[in-house]
């Protein structure tokens, strides 16, 4: 039973981590070979959906269950696919004697957690394994220089989100008796609507955190970027995700939509709206703040929050082709995000930094990165004929066509700030003036371009053909009790409004084709170098510096600042002087007097007795 | 058959009309600030004598597709917006997409001029990203409000629901703020006065264009002619109810034209955070009014 298997491999490499501790030229091979066979098991689990096993716990009447779903075997194919490519870009990006010896151990412990989280069929397995999963990103990420404050952050956000998920827990058990999904999506048809709101709050509070949405989002920026930069493309391109795999099921599959659809405050104004909004505003303020980042890796990382906004955007529409547009943003985001940042890393691997003020035209020098990021960029600004397209396209559409005019300008201006920023990223690493310190920079080595090239080709044919991903979609839909969508081979079919990809790829590149023939004409063109350029009358040296790149957007970071004054950190310093009185009148618990803090320990036993005793 | 010979001749058609709006730009420009202007043929010597320039200059690879990116994006973009008697690839991508393939001709133009490695072209790409940022805005918005208007994406349904009644169906008629507002955004996404900021040839040398020359520059003005003819055409079908016959739509085009022409004449440049912060305020202002309009 493949399922079984591919629980069991994380355990595998766990052991070998173990087992060859310190030697990390054993260990790399090793563990890239397991990673492979996983994914091989993570793609012909196809055959065997719908299967299940359960495990019963020793020591109480609980047990542990897993099925697969459709959409639990779309995340295996994300989680096992990125995983391997991560560890192959891994294994030549570190060397052997800077490599921190655990960190496959925690990789280990963290894959294992997020397919635990995406087969759990009942709400007590998905609890154990998003423990695992939360604790294990804290020590995934605690990898490379200062990353000590910053993850530190992560985890008190995923305790923090763990705790609220024990509460929502609690309560349905409480009411309902039941951990299973089913029995719990049953038993909620004739419960009251406070009691749905207050567990839609606390469960998508919890995975809100998780997801980083909005006000919610702050641990992410520094914590992803700080490690190594493979990692960094890990944890943004999936890790991040199981956040709104999450939202999924709860909302789809717990809930479920016939319920949601009674979660109306007053008129016209629902669970769903208020979710699109705070994810119109996760788009809007991540994205801009994005713009001005100097850090290659920070910037996106930025965008990775940005970009989540819109998955939830797609699935808060709560129509068939909003759904399906937001599931698709997942995987696209997942690949694209990925290119980018392994582009970066693979920059960072020949000069040593990600700083956008210190680079410039490695164009000549890396041209199968630059190529990396080119594909990458124009996915991620949602440009055809790139995969980011069709599902924003698919979101953009059906905000517009069910009358969310907020929304769907929301999404508009997010990919405008993206588009700024990514053309930002690009230029000031592989275009303009190259600095002299870089002439002699090579290619990367080749297993560092091997998951770049692979990715560049499925960011291509999922733009291209988003048939593949959209027939898989419409089943989790169908699976999911949702209307699925209506998809073609290359697009969305005429019912709702047609979008055919292949005809647009196939007219750019006719059009590409006449525009050449027309260059044609003209006489041959003579390559000059960089300094052969117009500098109204100077003549360029090495010494030269001829560069436009630092505070690329001064204009309009003028526009935006005074307003980002006014109101970004006017709450701040509101928030500020509220945590900071907040915390003066948690300080006098602790007084410093050891025989109050036994009382504390004493009275705090005292109480989970009781507690123990009633629930018990 | 009909297709072929529409998807061979509509772009030619396209640049021979936009060759002559450009020399009449020329014309109309200098008579209004009392020259005498040049010929209005003009332009088609300079696109002869630059294609046929001996020496062309480039600096790498990137630079040259980005000419090809520049032209065939332009003529992808053509190909989808429909014209009277051509609508055979509007059936396959609504405005939606038109909004974005519109962004593939200014990004390969980006990445050309990024790796020309002139300060120049980079202040000028980066003041033309942030004049789209700016007049996009309003454009979207007001593309929005029609499309909820009409509930249809499809920019071929939207130019069949305005030729139902006459004048009284077209778009800026029925609501005048959203067509004031995409008129605004227009100003800004042809680069006329006063949101010429990226071109600027007293400040930034003619930014984007600071290192192009010869054939470049010659397919530039090719895209440019071609740009002007499907830009114009854009808000046509939104707002002035297309056109049903060719005729129409030419008297259209150099009415539109004349409007954006006169304000260009008679003002100046504005600083780029200006410019930007007029296309938040103004248009977006009438945008939303008639946002609101459409909701209500």
């Amino acid at each position: 039973m493949y399922l079984k298997t591919i629980l069991l491999l994380p355990a595998i490499t766990f052991l070998i981590s173990l087992l060859f501790y310190k030697t990390e030229s054993v260990k790399k091979y090793l563990n890239l070979i397991v990673y492979g066979i996983l994914f091989y098991y993570g793609i012909i689990l196809y055959k065997q959906i719908g299967t299940n096993f359960g495990y019963n716990l020793n020591f109480s009447s609980l047990s542990v269950n897993f099925n697969v779903t459709y959409l639990g075997y779309f995340f295996t194919l994300m989680i096992t696919g990125l995983t391997f490519l991560t560890v192959l870009f891994y294994l030549k990006f570190m060397k052997d004697e800077n490599a921190p010896r655990d960190f496959y151990i925690w990789l280990a412990i963290k894959t294992f957690g997020m397919l635990g989280v995406v087969f759990a069929s009942d709400l007590f397995t998905f609890f154990l394994m998003w423990e695992v999963m939360s604790w294990s990103t804290y020590f995934v990420m605690r990898k490379g220089e200062n990353t000590q404050e910053s993850s530190f952050k992560y985890l008190i956000y995923a305790v923090s989100s763990g705790m609220l998920l024990l509460v929502g827990l609690t309560i349905t058990y409480n009411t309902f008796g039941t951990f299973d999904f089913a029995q719990i999506h049953n038993a909620l048809s004739g419960a009251s609507v406070s009691l749905l709101f207050l567990l839609a709050v606390i469960f998508i509070g919890s995975f809100a955190i998780e997801s980083a949405v909005f006000p919610l989002h702050s641990w992410l920026p520094d914590s992803y970027s700080n490690t190594f930069s493979p990692i960094t493309s890990y944890l943004t391109g999936i890790s991040t995700r199981i956040g709104v795999f999450a939202i999924i099921i709860f909302l789809f599959n717990i809930i479920g939509m016939e319920n949601i659809n009674k979660l109306v405050i007053f008129k016209g104004i629902s669970l769903m709206y208020i979710l699109g909004l705070i994810s119109a505003i996760t788009i809007i303020i991540p994205t801009f703040t994005a713009l001005e980042q100097y850090d290659a890796k920070k910037l996106v990382t930025w965008h990775g929050i940005g970009q989540g906004g819109y998955m939830i955007l797609g699935l808060a529409s709560g129509t068939a082709l909003g759904i399906a547009g937001g599931i698709f943003h997942i995987v696209n985001h997942l690949t694209y995000v990925s290119l980018i940042l392994f582009s970066v890393a693979a920059v960072e691997y020949r000069t040593g930094t990600t700083n956008l003020n210190k680079l410039g035209g490695l164009i000549k020098k890396m041209p199968i990165e630059f190529l990396g990021l080119l594909i990458g960029i124009i996915a991620l600004a949602g440009i055809p004929p790139m995969n980011g397209f069709v599902s924003k396209w698919m979101i953009y559409k059906t905000l517009i066509l069910t009358g969310h005019p907020i929304l769907a300008i929301a999404a508009v201006i997010g990919t405008l700030g993206t588009i700024l920023s990514v053309y930002k990223l690009i230029h000031n690493i592989f275009l303009g003036q190259l600095p002299p310190e870089y002439n002699n920079i090579k290619e990367a080595p080749f297993i560092l371009q091997i998951p770049i090239i692979v990715l560049m080709i499925v960011v291509y044919v999922l733009g291209v053909y988003p048939g593949i991903a959209l027939s898989l979609i419409a089943k989790i839909q169908s699976a999911l009790n949702l209307p699925a969508v209506n998809y073609t081979l290359h697009g969305v079919s005429k019912e709702v409004g047609e979008l055919n990809m292949n005809v647009i790829n196939l007219v750019f590149l006719g059009g590409i084709i006449v525009a050449y023939l027309i260059y044609l004409l003209g006489n041959k063109r003579r390559h000059v170098s960089q300094y052969n350029n117009y500098a109204a009358g100077h003549f360029l040296t090495e010494k030269t510096k001829y560069n436009f790149n630092y505070k690329f957007y001064a204009a309009l970071d003028h526009v935006i600042s005074p307003w980002k004054k006014r109101i970004i950190e006017r709450t701040e310093k509101a928030i500020i002087s509220f945590t900071e009185n907040f915390g003066e009148y948690f300080r006098r618990i602790y007084t410093g007097n050891l025989n109050t803090y036994t009382m504390y320990i004493l009275t705090a036993f005292v109480i989970s007795i009781i507690i123990l005793k009633e629930l018990l | 058959m009909s297709t072929i010979l529409w998807i061979v001749f509509y772009p030619i058609i396209a640049f021979i009309i936009g060759l002559f709006m450009l020399g009449y730009a020329r014309k109309f420009t200098a008579r209004v600030q009392r020259r005498y202007g040049p010929p209005w043929h003009q332009l088609i010597f300079d696109i002869v004598k630059l294609m046929s320039k001996k020496t062309n200059i480039s600096h790498g690879y990137m630079h040259d597709i980005a000419i090809m990116m520049l032209l065939g994006g332009t003529l992808l973009t053509l190909l989808f917006i429909p014209v009277p008697g051509f609508h055979y690839f509007a059936q396959y991508g609504d405005m939606l997409v038109i909004m974005y393939i519109i962004l593939i001709p200014s990004l390969g133009m980006a990445l050309g001029v990024g790796e020309t490695a002139n300060p120049n072209g980079s202040i000028g790409i980066s003041r033309a990203l942030m004049m789209l940022a700016g007049y996009d805005v309003a454009f979207a918005l007001s593309f929005i409000g029609m499309a909820m208007l009409n509930h249809t994406t499809s920019m071929y349904q939207l130019m069949l629901i305005q030729q139902q009644h006459g004048i009284s169906s077209w778009g800026i008629v029925v609501n005048p703020f959203l067509g004031i507002a995409a008129l605004i955004a227009l100003q800004g996404m042809m680069g006329e006065k006063p949101f010429e900021v990226f071109i600027a040839p007293h400040e930034i040398a003619t930014g984007p264009m600071v290192e192009m020359g010869g054939k470049y520059l010659g397919i530039m003005m090719i895209q440019h002619c071609i740009g002007v003819f499907l830009e114009i055409t854009i808000f046509i079908n939104l707002f002035l109810g297309g056109a049903k016959n060719w005729i129409e739509l030419i008297v259209k085009l150099f009415v539109v034209f004349t409007v954006l022409l006169s304000v260009n004449a008679v003002f100046g440049r504005f600083r780029t955070d200006d410019a930007v912060r007029f296309m938040w305020k103004i248009p977006v202002a009438f945008a939303i009014i008639g946002l609101l309009i459409v909701i209500l």
